[in-house]
């Protein structure tokens, strides 16, 4: 069942405690069960003919795949290879928590995490560009997340492409990138299949540039597609990436916006998995603010609880989420600044009373009047 | 002692009503997880596929009154308790051999003060011990505190086996680090211990606690001292032709100076793991130290360190391998760096006075070379006093018997031979990894009829004998 791969690392990380310490899921539960050496333990046990029975599955699926661990790894074993390779198992015999197994079900029926139905999505994405282009110099994916928990961001980043004079268009129907799909069943071939189609879709459009607004989803672009054989023919960038360089060619100049005593959170895909942490913050000092950083930050950055977990296990989720917020206030800090939808929903939805979450490109929006 | 039947369910019943439904579990990944620690044995149970010992119940108290209802229902009933930390012990410390309730303290993890006109800092002591130095470090302070287990294991847990960490020759043990704590006793009384740790009111109660493995009561709050970061450390590293110079170096040093890190390593240690996590790859007995603080005090006790390093012809290596290895410093404890299964191996950490330092060290190697040809014997000194010093000695064997219970008798027998040896010469059975079940046959060898105030101690605050049976000898 479990690759030479996944075995390799989960007996690597069984026996060895050093990541804990890091570990978003751990740390706010405090049950032994939610640390990486547990879920390696309980993989390599399984591997060795010990039970695994639903309780097993669930310890697997309370891991935010956040990438702590891996980033602290000094010799580079990776949890979430045997972590999803075990929520495969899970899936195949049939041993998945009925929360998880709604979100599955969410996925594979209607294109996101959050039981919306997919006509939704396609009247959200009518209304957000009415006169959407079959090709353009750019395509911006949006993600289910932001369309359906946060659509203003995505709404404040066209507002941008707008003022910067940006050739954009989207997807008519916006398939979901397989990020989600990918966590919830690990990488199985219905993952690639739709991956493939969606990366069709996207080159019909002829964009020479891919803007993806959720780090996950660029995460999966640029990591995962390649190995699956998926042939995206743009380039692949973060909205933050691509918005710093319209900054700095002076293709947006934004105002100076006045908020005091704020922080930024580094979502963590894009800080460990795509080594993006400046241009978020080279877009929040060109808004002339000044930010309290957390203790951990940018590669440290501490996970937030993420919009999937939080759909499947919500006590967990807000555990976590008020740990990151724990993080923010110790700082000093009064509004939490994000660059992530997922981010910002989980954020918001426990943000403590007097705390505020601002979304980097909302922000900019404003600052530039767009 | 196990519970059956219906009994499981009433028990279950009251441990949820003190702490919620939530944080009382017997699921099997639980029950699993909580039957591998760190100890060699435990891990090599699991690798060869056997199950794991279980508790019966495992509970996460979440405050102080939790841990003293849950004490009083496991009384009541004589239920055992064991108290599970980071897991991250050596010693079978927290393997619940005895079933019954497993305690994970981890909720308990929160920071209570941090009192910058005393210096100290107070917690719960369920926090992971890195987390509570990250507290420190926020403000600007640090713990010194800076175990190999600093990312794994909880406060409770270093106090609980009386740790140290590398910067202990300057700032001592967790033992001269904590100034009181808060404890819960095993019949539900909550105390706590006076709040300066230097006094004439009788015997030390802190210390009675520190290091008593969960035997006597649960440790649930504690304060520490915290130090202003030092303005200068430095890093130097020397080779000696061999150990017993070393040795000597290192002593007369002690005698004049308080370096933060001074890791003196055998020559077997020096061609094994120091040449494959720094590089270095010269025969001797290499020595890495760093001394630390304001920077006109450093720059003096250099010099002197330079004398009687020249003294002994030690050769001056530099500050270039003193910094790699500080910054390898916790490299040498992830997967692919250190021993792991299938070896066989053991930390046989002892301490001595310098008139038995190395009387130990030799009676040690003997003991382990001599009796058993298939096992290395590698060594380095690492925690310096003025009276003596520490002596990390290991064993390593490449190719342990497959037959899992061959493996255990062969196991106990090297670590018989070697810590015998080491009581023998002068030594201790531990210096910082404490008892727990690995050696707590032996407790009563090292004591003797002192034996018996400890036991006294366990029979007065533990008369059922539920807290954590089978370690440290009670």
């Amino acid at each position: 069942m479990y690759s030479e791969m996944a075995k390799k690392h989960a007996d690597a990380c069984r026996f060895c405690w050093m990541c804990r310490y890091l570990c978003p899921v751990g740390l706010a539960t405090g049950k032994e069960v939610n640390t990486p050496r547990a879920r390696g333990l309980l993989v390599s046990l399984d591997i060795r003919g010990q039970e695994f029975d639903e309780s097993c599955a669930e310890a697997m699926y309370e891991c935010c795949l956040c990438g702590a661990c891996t980033h602290d790894c000094v010799t580079g074993y990776e949890p979430p290879i045997f972590i999803r390779e075990a929520r495969t198992k899970a899936v195949v015999n049939e041993l998945v928590p009925a929360g998880v197994q709604t979100v599955i079900d969410s996925v594979l029926n209607n294109g996101n995490i959050f039981s919306r139905a997919s006509s939704d999505i396609k009247e959200q994405l009518d209304r957000l560009v009415p006169d959407r282009k079959e090709t353009a110099e750019v395509l911006f994916y949006i993600g289910g997340t932001a369309l359906v928990k946060a659509p203003h961001i995505a709404e404040a980043v066209i507002r941008l492409f707008k003022c910067a004079g940006i050739d954009y268009t989207i997807l008519a129907d916006e398939p979901q990138s397989g990020t989600e799909l990918g966590d919830l069943i690990g990488y199985v071939q219905e993952v690639v299949d739709s991956a493939k189609q969606l990366a069709e879709q996207i080159n019909a459009t002829k964009a020479d540039k891919i803007v993806v607004l959720d780090p996950s989803c660029a995460r999966v672009f640029k990591q995962e597609y390649p190995r699956w054989g998926c042939d995206l023919k743009g380039e692949v960038l973060t909205a933050t990436a691509f918005i710093a360089q319209l900054i700095r060619e002076k293709r947006l100049l934004p105002d100076k916006l006045s908020i005091a005593n704020a922080t930024f959170h580094d979502p963590c895909k894009l800080a460990r998995d795509l080594d993006e942490v400046l241009p978020a913050r080279e877009i929040i000092a060109a808004m002339g603010i000044e930010i309290k950083e957390m203790f951990l930050n940018k590669k440290m950055s501490k996970c937030c609880g993420t919009e999937l977990l939080s759909q499947y296990s919500p006590v967990t989720g807000r555990l976590i989420a008020q740990r990151r917020w724990d993080d923010a206030v110790r700082c000093g800090a009064e509004v939490m600044i994000t660059a992530c939808p997922g981010c910002y929903d989980v954020l918001k939805s426990n943000a403590p009373e007097g705390k505020t979450v601002e979304d980097l490109f909302v922000l900019l929006a404003e600052a530039c009047k767009a | 002692m196990k519970t059956k039947g219906l009994m499981t369910d009433i028990i279950l019943s009251e441990l949820e009503d003190v702490v919620g439904y939530e944080n009382v579990s017997t699921k099997t990944s639980e029950r699993l997880v909580y039957g591998v620690d760190y100890f060699w044995i435990s891990r090599m149970w699991a690798d060869r596929g056997l199950t794991p010992p279980r508790a019966d119940y495992i509970v996460r108290p979440g405050s102080t009154e939790e841990v003293a209802a849950i004490l009083k229902i496991a009384n009541y009933y004589r239920i055992p308790v064991q108290v599970w930390g980071g897991g991250s012990g050596s010693q079978g410390g927290a393997i619940p051999v005895a079933g019954g309730i497993l305690m994970d303290m981890k909720r308990m993890n929160r920071l209570i003060e941090l009192d910058e006109e005393s210096m100290t800092i107070t917690c719960e002591t369920g926090m992971i011990h890195q987390q509570l130095e990250w507290h420190a470090n926020e403000k600007g302070y640090s713990l010194m505190h800076y175990p190999s287990c600093l990312t794994c294991c909880t406060v409770g847990g270093a106090l609980a086996h009386r740790g140290a960490g590398i910067l202990s020759t300057k700032y001592g043990k967790i033992d001269d680090m904590c100034v009181s704590m808060e404890v819960v006793l095993p019949n539900g009384d909550i105390i706590n211990t006076l709040p300066v740790p230097r006094h004439a009111a009788g015997p030390d109660l802190t210390q009675i606690f520190i290091g008593s493995e969960g035997t006597l009561g649960v440790m649930t709050k504690a304060t520490f001292k915290i130090f202003e970061m030092p303005e200068v450390r430095k890093f130097r590293a020397f080779l000696f032709k061999d150990m017993s110079t070393g040795l000597a170096a290192c002593r007369d040093i002690m005698q004049k100076l308080k370096p933060s890190i001074m890791r003196l390593y055998d020559e077997a240690e020096t061609v094994s793991i120091i040449k494959k996590v720094i590089g270095i790859d010269k025969k001797g007995a290499f020595m890495n130290l760093a001394y630390e603080g304001p920077a006109e005090v450093v720059k003096i006790e250099e010099r002197i360190i330079l004398d009687i390093c020249a003294k002994y012809e030690a050769e001056d290596l530099g500050s270039e391998w003193g910094e790699k290895w500080y910054k390898n410093r916790i490299t040498f404890f992830y997967p692919d760096h250190i021993m792991d299964l299938p070896q066989m191996f053991g930390t046989m950490d002892t301490a001595a006075t310098y008139a038995n330092l190395e009387k130990v060290y030799w009676a040690m190697k003997h003991a382990v070379e001599d009796n058993f040809p298939d096992v290395r014997f590698i060594a380095h000194c690492s925690h310096w006093y003025e009276w003596g010093a520490m002596i990390y000695d290991r064993f390593i064997m490449d190719n342990p018997p497959d037959d899992p219970e061959e493996a255990i008798r062969l196991h106990n027998r090297i670590w018989n031979a070697g810590v015998r040896a080491a009581l023998a010469n002068g030594g201790v059975i531990n210096h910082h990894h404490g008892v727990g079940l690995k050696l707590s046959r032996l407790m009563k060898e090292q004591y003797g009829p002192a034996m018996q105030v400890f036991e006294a101690l366990k029979k007065g605050l533990d008369p059922h004998g539920i807290m954590n049976p089978y370690k440290l000898g009670l």
